[in-house]
């Protein structure tokens, strides 16, 4: 091999080699071939009487317009090749990393003579657009995106028709090369956060990057936060409110989420559900998702402080009840609560790793006949299995899944604190929650904003779901310099 | 492009920053030096703080803004100027520290009463840190958050309004004080926190309004006082009042839900809200002090060093009584650097005009 890299290289492989750094090399068929050595699944076909070769990898291409549009076109007509290669579906090409990068995105290369010349005709294995599974909805529209980059944005493209919608198109993942597109609507959106987005995806120097819920953790302000930053969803509709809302919208090829950016805490309480339905059914529901959070949060760590510390709390009629059923326990409250949290956390992860019916038959056996015979051999109280199965049943009514994950984990925190300092230790543990929050940002933007900074209007779109006549402004945490949205008299 | 406080921000702040845990006993206070209605001395404290409200714009009207202590080192000779900042720093960080201990003790007379007394104390002075090293923007925020977080618990009274009496307030004003003068020296550091207005002058312009928005701020909690205080009188009248040490906590502690009763251990749990912005506005305000006599260490070790070294300190005050009585004196200091402080700024920066060497914007 020493002997090898000492042979002087002629003039003709230094200049080749100089240019192969620079990325100017001519394509040249020797040269594509030598990149895609060893790979089986390249298709080859040589046609010498016509000087040409064909390279397109056979389950990336569309199999009928490989046909119509390269092999008619080009091998089985009477027409000459050079003019035949001058029709209007192939381009030629200059450089032999555009080449090879046409071909790995299900194009075909036709080589003639010295030239070389690439046709799109992809038509990678989709699946069909299906209903959003992570993001149900009730009412309103079914349309899920898909892992198809070109089909998610021609959804949002139908629902925005409007020449302001931009669209940048980068790509993350030195050996993935992923596209990721980041949109948003020129004149509504503020541009340093489009700049911002745009120069944290650039920054990303990783081998692969497989999905959106994995990039945007590469992007996010603070990745040792247990809160998520940025709001992802499954729907095209969603996204194009948040991008009439002055959102910048970040999207990837092979994932059918997308996530927007800045996003508020409160924006994960949120649901389309809550525009589609009457104002006040969307309020009440809002609301009930706000209570959702204090019962996840605090019922089991408020059993566990008070049956550990603060039994006067508890009316006398109440407490019988609770003393006997907690005679039977043999643990102290912290040990009965940590392990009925983690048999339901555990049912949770079953439910959610098998198959749908079985996943269900899972949760109805393991939550009645566990609870039941947890109670029954004395293992736990009747008490805080309500508990438990509330504060499990109230995570699961917060729209994002995100959220619900990390409020769960946060809840365990909650249990801990309490089991030592009881309700001091809650207020502790809300202190430092709050402390952490509060310097929490989000592309930059107060995580907080609507009450932390404080602007009353975004109110009526935070905790409540106003009637539409009063959602006349875009959110204050969007910064944007045209506000009205809705101009209606009424 | 720096951001500033905003007028509401700047409210909620220095409401915050006054409130804190003497209101458990705000009212014995007024009831035991000014007799039946003592509540009725709010008015009078309000009326000079306000007054020492207007001493701290005279300063930033005659200062342009400009930071309190650009304006000493302009203006005085280091000599002066390091002891003046090393005791501004003592003070803030004892007073700060003190109330922290002050909160656990008093918590501790509810439940917890055999922990480890400076452990909470570490955890709670922990959590200032966090907050302290956050910077001004984030305690600004974290203080609005929290004040929700308290002030809801006002709702509460409402479940008690059938045991308040109009005729246990009684007719008469001021029988039976003691001590005017002594009275009125524990009243007034329930309201001290106002003056901290004087350290957010380089954080805000004019939007923030900064002088109005600290005199709303105390009237905000004159008001939270006086709802508190005339309740108390109302609820318990004056001859129990003056023998309960903490109203608040009865008070509390008379509320009856159907499925909790006894709430005063949680509701006290929330006033660690309020009293975690009192102490980390005094931390900072020790750090920013120090950090002009050690302008080249870092700000977080600054923090570290004073919160570090005032829990230390912290151990000499074993009991409740004993943290109380340092709180008094350090808050007649406290008072003094309240009046004298902007009195000596309103000095400096006459006899800079005098002299020519302020142009005014």
């Amino acid at each position: 091999m020493l002997k090898k890299n000492n042979q002087p290289q002629s003039i003709s492989e230094l200049i080749q080699k100089e240019k192969i750094q620079e990325g100017q090399l001519p394509p040249t068929l020797s040269y594509t071939l030598q990149e895609f050595e060893d790979c089986s699944d390249l298709t080859h076909r040589s046609f010498p009487q016509k000087k040409v070769d064909i390279l397109y990898f056979g389950n990336l291409v569309d199999k009928d317009q490989l046909e119509r549009d390269v092999f008619q076109a080009v091998i089985y007509t009477n027409m000459d090749t050079q003019t035949a290669l001058s029709q209007s579906q192939f381009i030629k090409v200059v450089d032999s990393k555009e080449c090879i990068h046409g071909i790995l995105a299900g194009g075909a290369a036709v080589f003639y003579e010295e030239q070389a010349y690439m046709i799109e005709i992809a038509a990678p294995p989709s699946r069909a657009i299906t209903p959003s599974q992570a993001d149900p909805v009730i009412t309103g529209p079914h349309e899920g995106f898909t892992e198809e980059a070109s089909t998610n944005l021609s959804l949002i493209r139908k629902r925005l028709q409007s020449s302001h919608l931009k669209v940048i198109k980068l790509h993350v993942g030195e050996i993935t090369k992923n596209d990721v597109y980041v949109l948003y609507i020129k004149d509504i959106v503020r541009m340093e956060f489009v700049e911002d987005m745009k120069q944290r995806i650039m920054d990303i120097e990783m081998d692969a990057v497989f999905d959106t819920n994995m990039l945007l953790q590469l992007v996010e302000d603070d990745v040792a936060s247990i809160f998520p930053q940025y709001l992802t969803t499954e729907r095209p509709d969603a996204i194009a409110s948040k991008l009439v809302a002055g959102k910048v919208i970040v999207l990837m090829a092979g994932s059918p989420t997308a996530f927007c950016a800045p996003s508020t805490f409160f924006e994960f309480f949120t649901s389309s559900d809550d525009y589609y339905q009457r104002w006040l059914i969307g309020t009440s529901t809002r609301l009930l998702r706000f209570i959702a959070l204090i019962i996840t949060i605090s019922f089991t760590a408020l059993y566990v402080s008070i049956t550990t510390f603060h039994y006067e709390m508890i009316p006398e009629s109440l407490l019988l009840t609770l003393s006997e059923s907690r005679s039977r326990v043999p643990f102290p409250p912290l040990i009965e609560a940590l392990l009925m949290e983690a048999t339901i956390e555990l049912l949770r992860e079953a439910g959610a790793q098998l198959p749908t019916k079985i996943g269900q038959t899972i949760g109805i056996v393991g939550g009645i006949v566990i609870g039941q015979a947890a109670v029954q051999a004395g293992l736990t109280s009747k008490i805080l299995i309500i508990a438990v199965a509330s504060s499990a049943i109230a995570s699961f009514v917060i729209p994002s899944y995100e959220m619900s994950a990390s409020l769960r984990v946060l809840r365990f925190g909650f249990i801990l604190i309490a089991a030592i300092y009881g309700n001091l230790g809650l207020a502790l543990g809300l202190v430092a929650v709050v402390i952490h929050m509060c310097g929490l940002t989000s592309l930059r933007s107060s995580y907080l904003t609507g009450i932390a900074p404080l602007k009353p209007k975004d109110w009526k779109d935070i905790f409540i779901r106003a009637p539409f006549s009063m959602l006349r402004t875009r959110p204050s945490q969007s910064k944007s310099t045209n506000n009205v949205s809705n101009k209606m008299k009424r | 492009m720096r951001e500033n406080l905003s007028a509401f921000h700047v409210t909620i702040l220095i409401f915050m920053i006054q409130f804190g845990v003497v209101l458990f006993n705000l009212s014995q206070i007024e009831a035991y030096y000014f007799g039946m209605n003592g509540w009725l001395i709010l008015f009078v404290v309000f009326a000079i703080v306000t007054l020492n409200i207007l001493l701290i714009g005279i300063v930033y009207r005659l200062g342009n803004g400009r930071s309190i202590f650009e304006i000493f080192e302009e203006a005085l000779p280091s000599i002066i100027r390091i002891p003046l900042y090393i005791f501004l720093t003592s003070l803030w960080g004892l007073l700060g520290s003190l109330l922290g201990k002050q909160y656990v003790l008093i918590f501790q007379m509810i439940a917890f009463p055999t922990s480890s007394t400076m452990l909470i104390k570490l955890l709670i002075d922990l959590l200032g840190f966090y907050l302290v090293s956050k910077g001004i923007y984030t305690i600004s925020k974290a203080s609005s958050i929290f004040f929700w977080l308290v002030i809801w618990t006002a709702i509460l009274f409402l479940f008690l309004m059938k045991e308040f009496e109009f005729v246990r307030l009684t007719p008469f004003i001021f029988r039976e004080h003691k001590d005017y003068l002594e009275g009125f020296f524990y009243v007034y550091p329930a309201f001290l926190g106002f003056e901290f207005s004087l350290l957010l002058f380089p954080y805000v312009n004019k939007k923030s309004k900064l002088i109005k928005s600290t005199f709303l701020g105390n009237l905000l909690l004159t008001i939270v006082y006086l709802i508190i205080s005339i309740f108390s009188f109302g609820f318990f009248g004056y001859h129990l009042l003056k023998e309960l040490q903490f109203p608040m906590i009865e008070l509390f502690a008379c509320i009856q839900l159907p499925f909790i009763e006894r709430m005063e251990n949680i509701i006290y749990g929330f006033f660690l809200c309020t009293t975690i912005i009192t102490l980390v506005f005094y931390f900072w305000s020790a750090k920013e002090a120090l950090s002009r006599v050690f302008p080249k260490v870092k700000q977080n070790t600054l923090g570290i060093m004073i919160i570090a070294i005032t829990y230390l300190i912290s151990f000499c005050a074993q009991v409740l009584n004993d943290v109380e009585t340092w709180l008094r004196y350090l808050g007649y200091l406290e008072i003094g650097v309240a009046v004298g402080l902007p009195l000596i700024l309103i000095m400096i920066l006459l006899l800079q005009r005098k002299r020519g060497g302020i142009i005014d914007k």
